[in-house]
């Protein structure tokens, strides 16, 4: 019987460190939240993906997080290779956050150059009654880099406010503009994975 | 910095990466440091094109080389063995999810001044143009036998024994020629010289044996190649560890390795800075006087726009050339990838020619490798030290890795990072350790 394969669909994490993007992963993983930065929570742990359904359709969001290796080093290029979106992270608390993400931008477009551009201000809940970036920055910040961001999102995750909602509507937007990409491209600009020698080799096209 | 490791990992090419990966995998605590401000070392893809060109001080690119970006370039040409050591690393330590690889189209030998397609089973054997009739079906004879051969079943060994006798003797207990020979033992077994000759036999069988299996899982040619480059390789290895908790420093000046009691190592300094270890592992580039220079290895990089002749046009080939046929006492290599593998931009490839060097003029040793290629648009030579350890490094806890070889393959590169890991932890790898736990394909 035929079966049609549903592609898993990779989203990278980016920004500086400490903007929480760890916790955004935690809480795409298993939906939980920790106070303190705590590696052992996540060690080992790579990506991990979550269906959506769009239109009745589905759709895998594979999300990968940073490692941790922006803390002192700067990320391998091939942690942006085959992302086909990237979540632009800053902390609603932390202007240096938001100012550099130029920098990120500018990585994610010369190593993921197809990848959708989602912007995620984290930490929403320590926002006080006057916001250290004004949704006005933000915009003009949309606006220098030539509309190159998909969507604009407020998130907390020590209260999980707006998570889901930014998690489906990514889902939306890639479902919509990947049916087209995914028909485009041909076997030519891809390889294929390695597989345990028990496993059949996958065979082009046809998954019969 | 300044905390206290297990294991400092000086050095991001690939086998210091495997290394640092299956150390935080263990549960050591590890920090890995480069004095270069990109992973990979020597082990990494240059990109952009721009950067190969200044590199080796030549004027920039024209617009015919399309952009820079799109190119990225190995300086150590290697292709992975499909049925070999580092696609078991890459597969048991789930590295392979972050690659994608494609199969090299073609493997071909040189052999009186042209090249033939490297026969491969029995139906290719008898089409090949490499021997005569009556050769080819000995040489059939020969593969059938490597085929059942069963190292724990001496009724496949048909009188022979494979321990004690050498190779020589096999190929004449079959009555295989000079030329048969010749392309057995470098293209198929893939051997640099002919030392094998009068080493035991079982070694060929069991390289002979790679190849096939290798073949046998995708076809085409027995060897892989990633996308965007080797350099991918060593990344993909630094993520793993980074992910089991090793901590990155990249753009760090290394000026001291600090040794303490009994000439052991204790830490490791940059400027006013430093780390405390129990171990440190590194390339030679990092203990100039722990290493002895023991060959050298001459690479030429070829940028074409345009394939090879007679590979049928192959976007991607191996094609050897065995030192007999050129005089010479070891092997040229000739790898050829494209864009393709996303490594130039449309319509260029990239010819890598090596061997080790022999005289004092290593670009003319090339020379018959060169030739094969028809116009070259730009090439960049370059001739490198092969160094090794002067110790095992179990008195000073310092453990060195070799240099990278001329082989082909990365089938030594991986007997090397083992050994180092089993000279450094007292213990063989042990695979079961890495979890997969939640996020991982298999679920």
């Amino acid at each position: 019987m035929a079966t049609v394969r549903i592609p898993e669909l990779k989203v990278i994490l980016c920004g500086e460190y400490g903007v929480g993007k760890s916790s955004i992963f935690r809480r795409f993983t298993n939906n939980t939240f920790v106070k303190a930065t705590d590696r052992k929570s996540t060690l080992g742990l790579d990506h991990f993906y979550r269906t959506f359904y769009v239109y009745d359709r589905e759709v895998k969001l594979q999300l990968w997080d940073t490692g941790g290796m922006e803390r002192v080093a700067s990320i391998t290029s091939s942690y942006y290779k085959f992302a086909e979106a990237a979540i632009l992270v800053f902390a609603l608390d932390n202007p240096a956050s938001f100012h550099v993400l130029s920098q990120h931008l500018l990585d994610i477009v010369t190593y993921a150059e197809n990848a959708r551009i989602f912007l995620c201000g984290n930490k929403s809940d320590l926002v006080g009654n006057v916001p250290q970036i004004t949704d006005s920055e933000i915009e003009s910040f949309c606006e220098q880099c030539h509309n190159l961001v998909s969507g604009i999102y407020k998130t907390s995750c020590k209260t999980g406010d707006g998570l889901e909602e930014m998690f489906a509507d990514i889902a939306q937007q890639l479902a919509n503009s990947n049916r087209s990409r995914l028909e485009l491209q041909s076997m030519e600009q891809h390889g294929f994975k390695i597989t345990p020698y028990e496993d059949e080799p996958d065979e082009d096209g046809c998954l019969c | 910095m300044d905390e206290e490791y297990d294991a400092i990992v000086l050095g991001t090419g690939l086998k210091e990466c495997i290394i640092s990966g299956m150390l935080s995998v263990s549960g050591k605590k590890v920090l890995h440091v480069d004095r270069n401000k990109y992973y990979g070392g020597e082990s990494a893809s240059i990109c952009p094109l721009e950067e190969l060109f200044s590199k080796f001080g030549v004027p920039p690119p024209d617009e015919s080389y399309g952009r820079g970006r799109d190119w990225n370039v190995d300086l150590i040409p290697k292709f992975l063995m499909a049925n070999g050591s580092l696609v078991k690393l890459l597969i048991h330590t789930g590295v392979t999810r972050y690659l994608e690889f494609k199969s090299v189209e073609g493997s071909y030998v040189y052999k009186a001044g042209k090249i033939s397609k490297v026969p491969v089973d029995q139906k290719e054997a008898l089409a090949s143009d490499l021997m005569g009739m009556f050769e080819k079906r000995r040489f059939r004879n020969f593969l059938i036998y490597v085929q059942d051969f069963n190292q724990q079943d001496p009724k496949s060994w048909k009188d022979f024994d494979p321990n004690t006798q050498n190779m020589q003797a096999l190929y004449d207990k079959f009555g295989l020629d000079r030329n048969t020979q010749d392309f057995t033992g470098h293209a198929l077994a893939l051997h640099r010289d002919d030392d094998y000759l009068n080493r035991s036999a079982i070694e060929t069988i069991d390289r002979i044996k790679l190849y096939s299996d290798s073949l046998a899982r995708y076809g085409k040619s027995p060897y892989l190649y990633p996308m965007y480059g080797l350099g991918e390789l060593p990344q993909g290895f630094a993520r793993l560890s980074a992910i089991y908790g090793g901590t990155y420093m990249l753009d760090k000046p290394i000026d001291e390795i600090v040794l303490g009691e009994g000439g052991r190592v204790v830490g490791v300094r940059s400027g006013d800075e430093m780390a405390k270890c129990k171990q440190v592992y590194c390339d030679p580039t990092y203990v100039p006087d722990k290493v002895r220079k023991t060959a050298k290895v001459v690479r030429c990089v070829c940028l074409l726009d345009h394939p090879v002749a007679n590979t049928k046009d192959a976007l991607s080939t191996q094609i050897i050339i065995p030192q007999k046929q050129v005089g010479r006492s070891s092997d040229i290599y000739v790898s050829l990838v494209s864009y393709t593998h996303q490594v130039a931009a449309k319509g260029w490839f990239i010819a890598m020619v090596s061997t080790t060097v022999e005289t004092d003029n290593p670009e003319a040793e090339i020379k018959p490798g060169l030739d094969l290629l028809g116009t070259i648009r730009q090439k960049f030579v370059s001739v490198s030290d092969y160094f090794e350890p002067n110790e095992d490094g179990v008195q000073s806890q310092i453990f060195v890795s070799q240099s990278y070889d001329a082989t082909t393959h990365f089938e030594t590169t991986c007997l090397d990072v083992l050994d180092i890991f089993k000279r450094g932890t007292g213990e063989e790898f042990d695979f079961s350790k890495i979890k997969h736990e939640l996020g991982d394909e298999e679920q």
